[in-house]
């Protein structure tokens, strides 16, 4: 315990300072959420890559949650779907029921270039198509795999801080 | 001629009637006349037991009835509850068994004709005033009860199993009552109870302790006491379900009134350690009885265990009230044995229904294992809200049955602290908080147990096809779990009607004048500052449903509302392996209770024949087994074993070995006599 707290002591502050806020003007929804967005993540069908940067994101380094941000364990719990990769056949289904288990007012945030345009996977036989096909995306972020800086920016165009 | 007088008669004659009544109707009716005959047998029975409880007593003397002893009855106030108890469950259990036994195959004479006849020795035991007519008694009815239990051996070797462990250790049972009976008559005038109840005044504290210690054995054998346990969670759920019933609602109780009978009655109260030994037996077995229930996925040994319990909890009563009694607090003993025997008709009435629906369940389904039932609430919705009353009952909460005695009983045990200085006082102080903290942890455990029991075999979805095509029973078994259900609610909301009697029978065992226990709606203690009233607190607890129900609905109006899909992980239609099972509920529990329980699991893999690294089949299994049983029971059985094993080498099967034999045998015994003469 004692070490526990001498290493918190030794470490200090790791978060990056925070960049100028990103936020132009935020979209009806996410204003009216307040600032405060809780997220579920799906993984519609992806490598694995973005989710190491998701993880990154909300690490101590960038920690997302300092602008509002917090990942949540079930979509009931949820205002926004956060997902990645191309939706695969397997996956449009639950992807769909997933978004409608959320409670409105609800957004979805499309990550990686799998979840935009199924990057490198399209056309496969296995993929049903983007995540817009699937269901509507309000925040794509770019990126194979998004850097979490880029992942950071895109959940404050959602909190607005 | 008095009430008791008529009810006692009329039960011998409708039970003896019954039986030579099986034996000559054809086999289309003789399901209905035996149980017609057993449900006049229980009423008479109830009306000899309130007759006697209500003042009136009873003796008969025939001595020429039976050779050497001859036959004694008296049936007092003491007796008579007991004799209640069991003609009531007769009834239930005899409307129940006229479809039950037509449906199970078991409309053959033996069991037909066994069944009244057992009701009979069961009602006779309590009644008899002699110790030559109890034992014959006792032994009659434990005759009788195994035989119904090796009813179904045909059908299934587990029966015949159960039987041989019956039969073995209900012999051993009778056989130390009666060593410790005929020591006791050894210092008497002559065996009947009124000269050893004169004997046990000038008996030796020594030769007492030796009478207590070992009838108590017998006793406890008979009412499921650890470490004398091991048959009734094996012979209860084997036997027919309108005998388990019976036997697990009715024939634990002789156990306990022979415990009252001998230890109050005949030797007047005895010394402090009796007790406490008795107190410390029931407490261990109500939470070990308890426990083992919890872990059980058998509702027919669900059940079973949680007799072992509630058996517990009846000795932890009778336990407390013998400290009281010896450390001067009659008052508080009369209080504390209330609390005993109003739980003995508590347990016979909730333990009646339970054993009654999970018969019907086994009728419905043929399925017993929780593991495998599950979703019966649409084939059978009697038969679950008979479960269901009969499950809330058991668990010791505000509505139920049991709530009531077991609120009685922790109100003895607390107001149990002895002043400082009096007699047995330290024994006292640690024993007390001991056998609370015993009694809230077995309650406790009871709710978990039966929520799980009621939970997982009856709500949810079926979990197997025989408990998706699960129809309903007939309507006789409807009646006969309606009459159990109706004694449970009674019980539940107006105590008061039998408290008072029962506070009179305890006054009496215990030789104090006033009934420990009075009130019209609200109990009220004799010298405890403790009410209850269980109707105002359950139409209490009613309106405060009904008030936040409704609160609930007003409030839900105002907002805007969406039907949603039940969240499954987007993953499709839940099946019903998904579902909680009997052994999954009970998971945490052993977990927590790891070393009391000691769970056997052990995990097979077995690997690809071309690699280590290939997985072919993981195989798991896991047992909860019955420690003491394991600890006790086996290294006695292995010992016997090797004895059998060595003795046979004497049996070589050489005919000279065995003239031998008997000619030494011959020569050592004229040898003695010659020498001893």
């Amino acid at each position: 315990m004692l070490g526990l707290l001498r290493k918190i002591r030794r470490t200090g502050r790791v978060a990056e300072p925070a960049p100028p806020s990103p936020v132009v003007d935020r979209s009806a929804v996410a204003a009216e959420l307040g600032g405060s967005v809780q997220i579920r993540h799906v993984d519609a069908g992806s490598c694995n890559g973005c989710e190491v940067e998701i993880g990154s994101a909300f690490g101590p380094v960038y920690d997302a949650e300092r602008y509002g941000a917090r990942l949540v364990a079930s979509p009931r719990h949820a205002d926004a779907l956060v997902v990645t990769g191309p939706v695969t056949r397997n996956m449009a289904e639950p992807l769909r029921r997933t978004y409608e288990a959320v409670p409105g007012p609800k957004l979805v945030v499309a990550v990686g270039d799998c979840a935009r345009n199924c990057g490198v996977f399209a056309g496969a036989y296995g993929v049903a198509g983007a995540v817009r096909d699937v269901v509507p995306v309000d925040v794509e972020i770019a990126g194979c795999p998004p850097r979490p800086e880029a992942i950071v920016e895109g959940l404050r165009k959602l909190t607005g801080r | 001629m008095s009430l008791v007088a008529v009810g006692l008669g009329g039960a011998l004659a409708a039970g003896v009637l019954t039986a030579l009544a099986a034996v000559v109707v054809p086999r289309r009716v003789r399901s209905a006349v035996a149980g017609t005959g057993t449900v006049v047998t229980g009423g008479a029975g109830v009306m000899a037991g309130v007759g006697a409880m209500t003042g009136s007593s009873l003796s008969v003397a025939l001595p020429g009835l039976l050779p050497l002893s001859g036959v004694s009855l008296t049936l007092d106030a003491l007796g008579g509850l007991f004799v209640a108890v069991t003609g009531g469950v007769a009834v239930a259990a005899g409307v129940y068994g006229i479809s039950y036994t037509r449906s199970h195959g078991l409309d053959a004479r033996g069991v037909q004709v066994v069944f009244p006849l057992f009701v009979v020795a069961m009602l006779l035991v309590p009644a008899a005033a002699s110790v030559g007519t109890f034992l014959v008694c006792w032994e009659l009815m434990a005759l009788f009860s195994l035989l119904l239990v090796v009813a179904e051996h045909r059908h299934r070797p587990e029966v015949a199993q159960a039987g041989r462990w019956y039969a073995v250790m209900t012999h051993l049972g009778f056989v130390a009552v009666l060593i410790g009976l005929l020591v006791f008559v050894a210092h008497a005038a002559d065996d009947s109870f009124p000269a050893l109840r004169e004997a046990g005044r000038h008996l030796s504290p020594g030769a007492a302790g030796l009478v207590f210690v070992v009838t108590l054995a017998g006793f406890a054998s008979k009412a499921g006491i650890l470490p004398l346990h091991a048959w009734l969670p094996r012979a209860h759920p084997e036997a027919p379900s309108h005998v388990s019933a019976l036997m697990s609602a009715a024939m634990v109780n002789p156990g306990v009134y022979g415990l009252v009978r001998v230890g109050f009655d005949l030797l007047g109260g005895g010394t402090l350690w009796w007790w406490l030994l008795v107190l410390a037996l029931g407490a261990v077995s109500a939470v070990y009885g308890i426990l083992q229930a919890a872990m059980s996925t058998d509702l027919k040994r669900l059940l079973g265990q949680s007799t072992t319990e509630n058996m517990g909890l009846v000795l932890v009563g009778v336990g407390a009230a013998g400290v009281f009694a010896t450390s001067g607090n009659r008052v508080l003993a009369g209080v504390a044995l209330a609390a005993a025997l109003l739980h003995v008709i508590n347990h016979a009435a909730f333990k009646t229904l339970l054993f009654l629906a999970a018969g019907s369940v086994l009728h419905g389904t043929g399925a017993r294992d929780l593991d495998a039932l599950g979703g019966l609430r649409a084939g059978m919705p009697q038969t679950t809200a008979a479960f269901g009353l009969g499950a809330l009952a058991a668990s010791a909460l505000p509505p139920g049955t049991a709530f009531v005695s077991e609120w009685l009983l922790l109100q003895a045990l607390i107001h149990g602290l002895p002043a400082p200085g009096a007699t047995g006082g330290t024994a006292a102080a640690i024993a007390m908080p001991l056998a609370v903290a015993a009694v809230a942890l077995t309650a406790g455990l009871a709710v978990a147990t039966f929520v799980k029991a009621f939970g997982v075999g009856f709500l949810a979805k079926p979990r197997s096809a025989a408990a998706g095509n699960a129809h309903e029973s007939p309507p006789a078994m409807l009646v006969g779990m309606g009459l159990a259900g109706v004694a449970c609610v009674v019980l539940a909301l107006l105590p008061t009607l039998v408290l008072p009697a029962v506070g009179t029978v305890s006054g009496v065992a215990l030789g104090v004048g006033d009934p420990a226990v009075s009130g019209a709606v609200t109990v009220r203690l004799a010298g405890v500052a403790g009410a209850l009233s269980p109707l105002m607190l359950t139409l209490a607890l009613l309106a405060a449903v009904v008030l936040v129900v409704g609160a609930v609905r007003v409030v839900a109006a105002r907002r805007a509302r969406r039907a949603a899909r039940l969240w499954d992980c987007g993953g499709g239609p839940m099946s019903a392996r998904m579902e909680y099972t009997a052994t999954s509920f009970a998971e945490p529990l052993q977990r927590v209770f790891d070393d009391v329980v000691r769970p056997e699991q052990d995990v097979d893999v077995t690997h690809h024949e071309e690699s280590r690294y290939l997985v072919q089949a993981v195989e798991y299994r896991r047992k909860v087994p019955d420690r003491v049983e394991r600890r006790l029971y086996e290294p006695v059985l292995a010992a016997v074993a090797a004895w059998g094993r060595a003795g046979r080498r004497l049996a070589t099967g050489s005919v000279h070995r065995y003239l031998g034999y008997g000619f030494y045998t011959l020569c050592a015994v004229l040898i003695l006599v010659a020498v001893t003469r």
